[in-house]
């Protein structure tokens, strides 16, 4: 007996020969690395009719190092981003949450814009993006645009059907942090993470973005934080008052004690790393 | 269906195969390459590794028509004259137990060794995070992996 019921199976070489698939299929369903669609396969009710295949799309393939930007091909893998010495120099806190991401076969064949597409509230990129700063290149429907992480995460119905081509990120010189929390094995799926990006200056930090993401909602944006942070030296941050700052920008978030916990140990990390830079 | 050419172990198969089939039901059970196991089919345990151009990835997590245009090497890949020098290692430091995960052992410490051939044991036991061993022999594996790099070393 198959595992999968079958489909039809579509290999586009181009990003308009898919969009033209994606239109015209009854049910159709984009194949990324596959790691999770085909897992999801297994179980669902909800059947595809057609099912299209992007990794024979080249222009979706590859890491790109510009004056102002780096750009990441949708198609790129995460052991790919892991190990580029572009993203690891410019975007060190993207680099180490990839290699964080599941296990290493299943970063050999999971993609960024899969993890980004997939619109799981858990997944560890979306919030390490959203700290730098990143982009989304989307080819929908009707149009092609960029969008923020955030605009992108919050597409839904028709207008979140189509293709994300690249994942932009700008050189903005941000240093970034990334902390996640697992249930048992470092192997399993982030129960809370936080992602922290900020400018360093004298004495202290400006354009700080400070992003938490667990299993129970999209990343959040901490703007209590992030200000607390931008409003004082770093010589006088303190753990205590920043975790205070935090408790109260979760407050709607329905985090259990030790999912706040664990960020407010983030914090401490974080205010001893900077303290010491 | 699809008419796929799937390059295994270095012989071209010419096969016609439903669009929706897994690579493992393919190798496993039209090609009779038996060393891919089935077990968790869902990227949970690795017994179902192979190696495509030369990276560990999951058979149960591919579908066998995107498996082609690339190099699929299973277990019987390895070592088709002599034992290859992890299989080697695996037997000497005592690493096989039931025998289920050895495949996908062996399949990920290759990709390892291949693209690092002189690993800390740290970066050993980051290579195998996907792939479980039921019997918890991981002592030994790692063991074996590391005087696997000592071998392929001396013997190029
Ligand atoms: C055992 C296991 C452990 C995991 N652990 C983690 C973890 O720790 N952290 C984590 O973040 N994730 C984890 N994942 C989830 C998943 O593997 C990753 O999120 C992965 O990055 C998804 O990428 P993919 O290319 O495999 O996506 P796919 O499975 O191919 O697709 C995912 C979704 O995105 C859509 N899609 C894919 N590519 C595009 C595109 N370019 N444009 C538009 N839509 C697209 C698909 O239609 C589908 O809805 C785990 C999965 C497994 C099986
Ligand atoms: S059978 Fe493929 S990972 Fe378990
Ligand atoms: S030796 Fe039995 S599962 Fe590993």
């Amino acid at each position: 007996m198959p595992i999968l019921k079958d489909f039809r199976y579509h290999a586009p070489v181009g990003v308009d020969e898919a969009l033209a698939l994606l239109h015209k299929s009854k049910k159709p369903l984009l194949l990324g690395g596959g790691t999770f669609v085909l897992n999801t396969l297994k179980k669902t009710a909800a059947y595809p009719t057609d099912v299209i295949g992007l990794r024979k799309i080249a222009s979706l393939h590859g890491i790109r190092d510009a004056a102002k930007e780096v750009t990441i091909g949708s198609m790129t893998t995460l052991a790919e981003v892991a190990s580029s010495p572009v993203v690891g120099e410019h975007f060190a806190s993207l680099a180490g949450a990839a290699a964080c991401v599941a296990t290493t076969p299943l970063r050999h064949m999971a993609t960024i814009g899969g993890n980004v597409a997939s619109r799981f509230f858990w997944v560890d990129l979306p919030s390490v993006l959203m700290a730098l700063g990143a982009k989304v290149a989307w080819a929908g429907d009707k149009a092609k645009k960029t969008l923020s992480v955030e605009d992108f995460l919050s597409l839904t119905g028709p207008e979140a059907r189509g293709i994300v081509t690249e994942v932009l990120l700008p050189k903005s010189g941000l240093t970034g942090v990334y902390f996640r929390h697992t249930q048992t094995m470092e192997v399993d799926l982030p129960l809370v993470a936080m992602a922290f990006a900020a400018r360093r200056q004298a004495g202290g930090v400006k354009d700080v973005r400070c992003i938490v993401n667990t299993t129970l909602s999209r990343p959040v944006r901490l703007t209590g934080v992030a200000s607390y942070f931008e409003t004082k030296k770093v010589t006088e941050w303190k753990a205590d008052e920043a975790a205070d700052v935090l408790r109260r920008d979760l407050e709607q978030g329905k985090l259990d004690d030790y999912r706040l916990h664990c960020l407010c140990a983030d914090l401490e990390s974080l205010i001893d790393k900077f303290k010491k830079a | 269906m699809k008419t796929v050419t799937l390059d295994v172990n270095g012989k071209v198969f010419c096969l016609d195969v439903p669009d929706g089939e897994l690579l493992i039901e393919t190798l496993r059970d039209r090609l009779g390459f038996l060393g891919t196991k089935y077990s968790c089919l869902e990227g949970d345990c690795g017994v179902c590794t192979v190696l495509a151009d030369g990276k560990n990835v999951l058979s149960c997590l591919m579908l066998t028509v995107e498996a082609e245009g690339r190099k699929i090497t299973t277990i019987e890949g390895l070592g088709q004259k002599d034992l290859h020098p992890i299989q080697q290692a695996f037997i000497d430091e005592g690493a096989v137990q039931c025998g289920f995960c050895t495949p996908g052992m062996i399949l990920a410490s290759k990709s390892l060794l291949d693209a690092h051939p002189s690993p800390t044991q740290d970066e050993v036991v980051h290579a195998l995070d996907g792939n479980l061993c039921r019997c918890t022999g991981y002592v030994r594996i790692v063991n074996a992996v590391l005087s696997a790099a000592r071998k392929m070393k001396k013997t190029p």
